[in-house]
């Protein structure tokens, strides 16, 4: 025998016994198919947001940064009122009804909209 | 045409139960052969291998290469596998009884099992890394390039795994029961 030969393993193939084979194959199938039964019953906001997590908590970092210079800049107006709040969720939502994440220009204005006049 | 990971990624992710079935029949076999090299048992293998493709299937959505999904599903059996040994350590402080009610199988079966055993045995001796690479090509029939991008290796070391792989069992069962 070629010391680089294959090794026989094929007693340890998993088809040699089909019946245990079928079960782990069925077992699985069902398992799976509850899982995207599952899904089809979730709405597709949750998926989106499930989506871009990451990014709304990367941008939501940003947003908080920026939020000091632009309170600032408007004249004093302190970030994080509840109307604020209010304003950047009701962007938040509408955003992930339209599967897309809110711009940088979107959430300014929102804060914008409540800073005095 | 058979259809691309990435296509069938796709369609799972819209619900689709053929495409999950498909991706099923292309990498059970493969989710297998991991398992086994790492919990070295053929039941916890089929547990931790089922875990990780159902894991799989809620996480479709975080598969971010869906080309390369075969590796992503395989890193997260490497994890099933690992945290069932991890937990099947603490619970077996006592002995098993494996097997007690197949008393009655036949000559050729418990040849068989014997050899399975023996097989187990002379893998068990192995680094992990050697046991993923000798299954994946001498049991599941990949190539080195398909077990390197696996496992993120150079197609090179791939070869020395299996060579030092081969040469191990090799001397641990003996040409006469591998032949």
């Amino acid at each position: 025998m070629d010391e680089l030969g294959p090794i026989d393993l094929s007693p340890l193939d998993p088809e040699r016994d089909p019946e245990r084979w079928d079960l782990l194959m069925e077992a699985t199938r069902l398992r799976v198919a509850a899982v995207l039964s599952e899904r089809a019953r979730e709405p597709d906001s949750v998926r989106v947001l499930s989506g871009w997590a990451r990014s709304i908590l990367a941008a939501a970092a940003a947003v908080l940064l920026l939020l000091g210079g632009a309170a600032a800049a408007l004249g004093g107006h302190a970030p994080g009122n509840p109307s604020d709040a209010r304003r950047l969720a009701l962007l938040t939502e509408s955003s992930v009804i339209h599967g897309r994440a809110p711009t940088g220009a979107e959430l300014m204005a929102a804060v914008e909209a409540g800073a005095p006049r | 045409m058979e259809e691309t990971d990435a296509d069938l990624v796709a369609r799972v992710r819209l619900g689709d139960r053929r495409a999950a079935d498909l991706l099923l029949r292309r990498y059970l076999r493969s989710c297998r052969a991991v398992a086994l090299a790492v919990t070295g048992s053929e039941a916890d293998a089929d547990d931790a291998c089922q875990d990780a493709f159902v894991a799989a299937m809620e996480r479709i959505d975080s598969c971010r290469d869906p080309a390369r999904f075969g590796a992503w599903l395989l890193r997260i059996v490497q994890n099933r596998a690992r945290n069932l040994i991890r937990r099947e350590k603490v619970r077996r402080s006592e002995p098993l009884e494996e097997n007690a009610a197949a008393g009655a199988s036949s000559a050729a079966a418990a040849e068989l099992d014997e050899l399975r055993e023996r097989l187990s045995a002379a893998l068990a001796t192995l680094p992990e890394i050697q046991r993923k690479v000798v299954l994946l090509y001498d049991l599941e029939g990949w190539k080195h390039d398909e077990i390197a991008r696996l496992l993120n290796l150079p197609q090179g070391t791939v070869r020395s795994h299996l060579h030092h792989a081969r040469r191990r069992l090799r001397q641990i069962l003996g040409e006469r029961s591998v032949d």
